[in-house]
């Protein structure tokens, strides 16, 4: 059974084609994230999930019926775009939005204080929001996510905007979800956050769809095949290239050498060469993280250059602490 | 559909529980109250006791004494005349509006009272001063008499005004024409007793006028025969219509339509700017896509007009039961019949959803107030429309213009509204074809308004102008 399903989703705003013949399956109690750099239609896909704005073209099912406005109740929902109405209390505000999502109205007092409690927010009850901070405007706009417990949860850009403490927090009541069996989806620019959380990963570019999978094996694909190397003796490295196998050899840092291999090598049986052939402190085989992955598949090549790496990365810490 | 009652209640609470709101549409009720309670306070205050004395210098030698003798006479019997004459008018006004014993007693209180407030209880004496008299020394003393505030004279016996009557005033100088007379009086004299003076001194001198015409006498005149032959009939117009005979419109009846427009006007105004202000903050809050994960941006659209609805049905309450509570203290109920209430509601309703959805549409269509104000001038000049042509309307309420401007959309409810409490009634196959007409076209506004509020809630950045506002509507 299949929480989303989308078959060749297009969205064009004007000239520009925000998402492209889109396909998406998401099965039933997955943990998703939807990863994608700035602009690359992550928003804009959400939100045609959530029948706030219509496809061109395309099919979508959201928990088996043809749009979300039909099951919107079983559907929690943060927008990227996150605000609260200022005047009114945090209280008011969250019985409002229990009300909006069909929760039994006797219950839902108790709950939405029951919530505040666990988010840290307990004296909060009765302040105005506008005299919360952004943080804890976002903690209670999580609460209007999840309160009504649905059996799809998306998230667009949860972590943005939380202090450490606060981001720990918020995985722990996502993974709480899932292992309640629900649904999943989450945006992010936080690689690390997806890597922690997720069992299957969406990435899109461009409003193409870069990568669809479970963070194993999308992770078992971009194996970079390389191995970081510290000989004892910094006389040895010279003898590093021409070992079996090795296709290239370049220092990664004091005394440190990446080694890549020939796709036809054995990672294994290359560790032990060079084990048997070169004193060595320390050989590990080094290992894809998803944020390399993400740079690679938006750089549009395997192996891009430190600088551009770097220019990324810088971005994508800063997207992420925002 | 529970969740669009969610989101009108949430509305209606968030305009109506405001500060604002409430010292807004409640405090000036509140203050007619407050004002009708100090009047009761004060009903047994009497106008302002004047006490002193006149000094009429008579340069004729014909009328000073006859004056003398009839200023505080006079006086006194202006004071009853002008009683009687209002006490009448309001017996008058209860009978023809078949009031029980109780409000015409009640009425006829309030109008004692108010006559003792307009009246000055005046304790004048006057007194013939020698021909020559020094005047400029009489203004002297005039000047240094205070008179204080509320009336009460310094001083016994202070003297309060100085007549002098030349002798061109009674007799004709050459050219035919008669001369007139002098009145020097102490600052803050009251009006009344001013006036009271001028009318008896001019009689007076009119009198011995014609006592002492030679032609008149001959004729065997007197001044009281020529007086009543001279006095204007004074009369009431009557109406002749199909059911009956009735007084034509007073003012009163006049103002009552203008009432209506008031309250429609008011109403409708308040509930469009609050919707429209409500819209835009969602939109420049981001709440809006929060809400939407929840509702149908129709349900939200039509919840919020319901809302928004329900305050301008509060404001209409408020002020028109003020209104008819006012109208039954003043025994004037039969100028509004229920029916007239009913149908001031339908029209409401119509004016009301038109102009909310066209509100909604602007406060989507816009990224903050400031930007909605072009947007806002074309429906603004709908409201004020009928205050252009009230008049017209007002002096025909059945002409061919007010009739054709009745069927025309959207402004259809001002029209009749204008008509409804006007001096002739409408015809009535009018009002179930204006309702028609007006609901119909709130329903095709709500549609167009709907189209382009599902695609401005989530447009940020450039406003659009009307062209991009059609195509929305043509697109969606």
């Amino acid at each position: 059974m299949l929480a989303i399903e989308i078959r060749g989703l297009t969205k064009t705003f004007g000239p520009k084609v925000a998402v492209n013949k889109l396909d998406l399956s998401v099965p039933q109690g997955s943990l998703c994230g939807f990863i994608g750099p700035n602009g690359a239609g992550k928003t804009t896909t959400i939100r045609m999930i959530m029948s706030i704005i219509f496809p061109d073209s395309g099919e979508l099912r959201v928990l088996g019926k043809a749009s979300a406005v039909e099951s919107k109740d079983r559907i929690g929902y943060l927008p990227e775009e996150r605000g609260v109405y200022r005047k009114m209390k945090v209280g008011a505000f969250l019985n409002y939005m229990g009300k909006l999502k069909g929760i039994d109205p006797g219950a839902t007092e108790n709950k939405v204080r029951s919530w505040l409690e666990r988010m840290g927010l307990p004296n909060e009850y009765k302040k105005k929001c506008e005299e919360l901070s952004k943080g804890m405007q976002q903690k209670v706009q999580f609460i209007s996510a999840v309160m009504h417990e649905p059996d799809l949860l998306i998230l667009d850009e949860v972590f943005s905007g939380l202090d450490p403490v606060n981001r720990r927090l918020i995985r722990e009541l996502i993974d709480e979800q899932h292992k309640a069996g629900r649904t999943v989806i989450f945006s992010t620019h936080a690689m690390f956050e997806a890597e922690q959380l997720c069992d299957q990963i969406f990435m899109i570019h461009k409003g193409n769809k870069m990568l669809d999978g479970s963070l194993q094996s999308i992770l078992a694909k971009f194996d970079p095949r390389s191995m970081l190397v510290e000989p004892t003796n910094t006389g040895d490295a010279e003898r590093l290239p021409a070992l079996p196998g090795v296709a290239s050899c370049q220092p990664a840092g004091k005394a440190l050498y990446e080694i890549r291999f020939n796709d036809t090598v054995d990672p294994a049986q290359a560790m032990r060469s060079i084990v048997d052939s070169i004193p060595v402190r320390r050989v590990e085989v080094k290992r894809a993280t998803l944020e390399d992955i993400f740079i690679d598949v938006v750089l549009g090549r395997a192996g891009a250059s430190t600088a551009d790496r770097e220019t990324i990365r810088n971005e994508l810490a800063a997207a992420s602490s925002e | 559909m529970n969740r669009m009652f969610a989101v009108a209640w949430r509305e209606f609470v968030s305009v109506v529980w405001t500060r604002g709101f409430l010292l807004g549409v409640f405090l000036p009720p509140i203050m007619a109250a407050v004002a009708g309670f100090a009047v009761m306070l004060v009903k047994n205050m009497e106008g302002p006791r004047v006490q002193g004395h006149i000094v009429v210098v008579d340069h004729s030698s014909v009328v000073g004494e006859d004056a003398v003798r009839r200023l505080p006479e006079d006086m006194a019997a202006r004071s009853r005349e002008k009683a009687e004459q209002i006490k009448k008018a309001a017996e008058e006004a209860s009978k023809k509006f078949s009031v029980s014993p109780d409000q015409a007693a009640q009425a006829s209180s309030i109008v004692e009272m108010q006559t003792k407030q307009m009246l000055p209880a005046a304790d004048v004496r006057a007194q013939l001063g020698a021909p020559d008299e020094d005047i400029e020394k009489l203004k002297e003393t005039l000047r240094n008499v205070v008179i204080k505030a509320r009336g009460e004279s310094s001083g016994a016996d202070p003297l309060l005004a100085v007549v002098v009557i030349p002798k061109g005033a009674i007799e004709p100088g050459p050219d035919g024409k008669f001369g007139v007379f002098d009145l020097f009086v102490a600052p803050k004299l009251d009006i009344e007793i001013q006036q009271g003076i001028e009318r008896s001194v001019g009689d007076a001198i009119v009198d011995a006028r014609i006592a002492g015409d030679a032609r008149v006498k001959a004729a065997g005149l007197d001044a009281k025969f020529l007086r009543s032959m001279l006095a204007r009939p004074n009369i009431d117009a009557v109406t002749i219509t199909k059911t009956g005979e009735r007084k034509s419109i007073g003012e009163l009846q006049m103002l009552i339509p203008v009432g209506f427009m008031i309250l429609l006007m008011v109403s409708v105004m308040t509930t469009g700017q609050y919707l429209m202000t409500t819209v835009v903050e969602e939109k420049s809050s981001r709440v809006m896509e929060i809400l939407l994960s929840a509702v149908s941006p129709m349900q939200l659209m039509t919840g919020k007009i319901i809302g928004h609805l329900a305050v301008g049905v509060l404001i209409i309450g408020i002020y028109g039961s003020v209104g008819i509570a006012s109208l039954i203290y003043f025994a004037l109920t039969q100028l509004v019949t229920p029916m007239t209430f009913l149908l001031l509601i339908g029209y409401f309703v119509c004016a009301a959803v038109t102009m909310a959805a066209l509100m909604a549409a602007i406060g989507a269509a816009v990224n903050e107030l400031r930007e909605a104000q072009t947007l806002m001038t074309p429906v603004i000049m709908i409201t004020i429309l009928p205050w252009m042509i009230w008049f017209v309307i007002q002096r025909a309420p059945n002409s061919p213009l007010a009739t054709t401007l009745s069927f025309i959309p959207v402004v259809s409810p001002y029209v009749m509204v204008l008509r409804l409490g006007g001096s002739e009634p409408i015809p009535s196959w009018q009002h179930p074809v204006a309702l028609a007409i007006s609901a119909l076209t709130s329903l095709v506004v709500l549609w167009g308004a709907a189209k382009i509020f599902r695609i401005g809630i989530l447009m940020y950045g450039k406003p659009p102008n009307f062209k991009t506002l059609l195509h929305w509507v043509r697109m969606a």
